[in-house]
């Protein structure tokens, strides 16, 4: 995509990561593809309602996608988005529910939830220098863990109606968490790609020891980016709570692999680098697609994984064939 | 660039084909079936049924599930998405009581009955919610519980004394509490010196099973007897019982799955409360058709229950045991 220039100064860091904002064309294909022939083996697939609920069920796993977006742009990973998820509906519902606060207490503490797990993550990659691999392999565990300790391993129910809404709502007929999903991405897509935060985000995954040489605050970044990632999985456990009307202390079981995929469907590179959040929501809708149209046609959940994990393959390797930069490192 | 037009060809013949399969198979009267997981025997079994009751009634069975008992978010996307299908009725297998309450609601305002199937969902959080359920049908949980503890008590007779392990099922899930329940109020009736020393949820898996035995056997190695509130623990259970060398342990489950059958007849487990999860899934489409011709249907169908033991299974007498799939 960007040509190699002839000699003269190498394309400016922004203008180099600003062009991975648009969108992989492979990932266009695959869903249109799919939409194509999802469309063609149900009748069923082609209504509003259906589309309404495909980016129903997208909703939530799109918007820890969209963290991960971030995350893995910086060339790290955060295995404990799914857990943080399950932590952060949990303390929502026992706020409001439990102890009877306002519902906007219950929203304020799914986020802080969220955002706390997620910096003190972005604290043991930078201060403890343990790779991210481990440090959210291990939160995986312990922010699941404290979510089963803190409801005692029972689902909480009963939300406040402001909240019920928030998952459940339909305003102009759009389910509420689908403008969540759009406005998130919205705000996501122009701090990746527009800002200087989104831009040092990705050059630390491209090049980490230019980006220190160049006057990044790389461990200072870090700790952002994972804090990001913490916020959007607490706003994602705010809308599963609010979608199932309880805090659910096993919500978001392995969403974390969900994420990833969704993430690397939209072709954000794995190893850090360009990262897209539009990308990425082509990416969760491929997947959300996949689900819902093998749902129509009552196909066996087993065969669903399968098919994921082909789409994923096939989807990497055609840009694989197709790009000139192919894989670094 | 020859892949792409073979490719294409491909798609529009494989489109070609289905369409008009599905357009002949629109006639009768399709009923959703929701599972939560076909992986248990016990789902199996009741699909089968679900199937076979389908095929005498005359309608078409849209059966879904999802990956394991504890996808609560897939279910409730695969509840809306059946709901796009528009079918005559939903038969839903919830895997709590609450998770699909808003797509439930919605088969409410959309005029499409919703079946309990297998008492899954509480009566009274339903009602609490304002979610109108056409009728609930499975066996009796309590009664299962209940009977477990009275097969307990015919082996080790009323004045025996000892340790007793419990292992509930997924922790706030209805179906796994009445069951635990049922066993330790019978136990408490019929043998108080057998006492409960402890009660810990297994998550219907059979290795957390396995691993609960296990701790449990390192503090009381005098152990009598265990009870699953379903086979797949109870199959966790055993394994690890007689691999400790307690084979004088008595291992009990409820559901009366085919691995249980095998295992009950191999000698291991030595007895499930068998649920008749093949006559559950047939009754359930049996009473969906009388209530869409207008019938009276009973609000709570409770299926009956049969206890498999070495003994009952090789004297092959008891008519129930043909739903014994």
């Amino acid at each position: 995509m960007t040509s190699a220039s002839t000699g003269a100064a190498p394309p400016s860091w922004r203008a180099r990561f600003a062009s991975g904002a648009a969108v992989r064309l492979e990932s266009l294909i695959v869903l249109a593809v799919l939409c194509i022939v999802m469309a063609m083996l149900s009748n069923a697939f082609l209504s509003v309602s259906n589309i309404l609920n495909i980016l129903l069920s997208t909703s939530v796993f799109g918007t820890l996608a969209i963290g991960m977006t971030f995350v893995i742009s910086s060339a790290g990973i955060d295995l404990s988005v799914g857990s943080i998820l399950a932590l952060s509906g949990v303390v929502g519902a026992i706020l409001t529910s439990n102890l009877e606060l306002p519902w906007w207490i219950g929203v304020l503490g799914c986020l802080a939830t969220g955002s706390l797990t997620g910096a003190l993550n972005g604290f043991l990659v930078t201060k403890a220098a343990i790779p991210p691999f481990i440090v959210t392999l291990g939160m995986l565990g312990i922010a699941r863990g404290f979510a089963l300790v803190l409801s005692n391993g029972i689902s909480i129910y009963g939300l406040p109606p402001e909240i019920v809404w928030l998952g459940q709502g339909r305003p102009f007929g759009v389910p509420t968490p689908v403008i969540v999903l759009l406005l998130a991405a919205l705000v996501a897509h122009v701090l990746l790609a527009h800002t200087r935060f989104g831009v040092y985000a990705q050059v630390i995954g491209d090049n980490e020891g230019a980006a220190r040489a160049m006057g990044v605050g790389v461990e200072r970044m870090k700790v952002l980016i994972y804090t990001l990632s913490g916020l959007l999985s607490g706003l994602a456990g705010l809308l599963f709570a609010a979608r199932v009307n309880s805090g659910e202390p096993t919500a978001g079981l392995s969403y974390e692999l969900t994420a990833i995929t969704a993430t690397i469907l939209g072709g954000t590179n794995l190893f850090g680098g360009r990262g897209s959040v539009l990308g990425t929501l082509i990416g969760a809708l491929i997947m959300g697609v996949l689900q819902n149209g093998l749902n129509l046609m009552a196909v066996r959940p087993f065969y669903q994984q399968i098919a994921i994990g082909a789409v994923l393959i096939l989807a990497v390797w055609l840009d694989r064939i197709n790009s000139k930069e192919g894989w670094r490192r | 660039m020859f892949k792409r037009s073979t490719l294409a060809a491909s798609i529009a013949a494989l489109a070609l084909g289905l369409a008009t399969s599905a357009a002949f198979a629109a006639d009768k009267p399709v009923y959703g079936v929701l599972m939560k997981t076909l992986s248990n025997p016990f789902w199996g079994a009741m699909e089968k049924g679900v199937d076979e009751g389908g095929k005498s009634a005359g309608v078409e069975i849209f059966l879904d599930a999802v990956e394991s008992d504890q996808s609560a978010e897939p279910q409730l996307n695969a509840c809306n998405t059946m709901l796009q299908k528009k079918t005559a009725a939903m038969i839903t297998a919830a895997i709590n009581s609450t998770i699909l309450l808003p797509c439930l609601k919605q088969a409410n305002e959309m005029k499409i009955p919703v079946v309990d199937l297998d008492n899954n969902l509480d009566p009274a959080i339903t009602k609490k919610a304002g979610v109108d359920i056409a009728f609930h049908i499975g066996s009796d949980n309590e009664a299962a519980g209940a009977k477990g503890a009275d097969y307990l008590v015919s082996v080790l007779g009323k004045d025996a004394k000892g340790p007793v392990l419990v292992i509930e099922g997924l922790s706030g899930n209805i179906t796994g509490e009445k069951r635990a329940h049922g066993f330790a109020e019978e136990l408490k009736k019929q043998a108080p010196g057998l006492s409960i020393v402890a009660s810990l949820p297994g998550d219907w898996d059979s290795l957390k099973a396995a691993n609960i035995t296990n701790d449990t056997l390192q503090r009381t190695p005098d152990l009598v007897a265990i009870f699953c509130a379903n086979d797949d623990m109870a199959l966790g259970s055993v394994e690890a019982a007689r691999a400790a060398g307690k084979d004088k342990l008595i291992v009990i489950g409820v559901d009366g799955n085919s691995n249980a059958v095998k295992s009950i007849k191999a000698g291991r487990l030595n007895a499930s409360v068998a649920q008749l999860p093949y006559l559950v899934g047939e009754q359930a489409v049996e009473n969906v058709k009388k209530l869409l011709a207008g019938d009276k249907v009973q609000e709570t169908i409770n299926v009956p229950t049969l206890v498999l033991t070495k003994e009952v299974i090789e004297a092959n007498k008891d008519p129930m045991l043909q739903y014994v799939k």
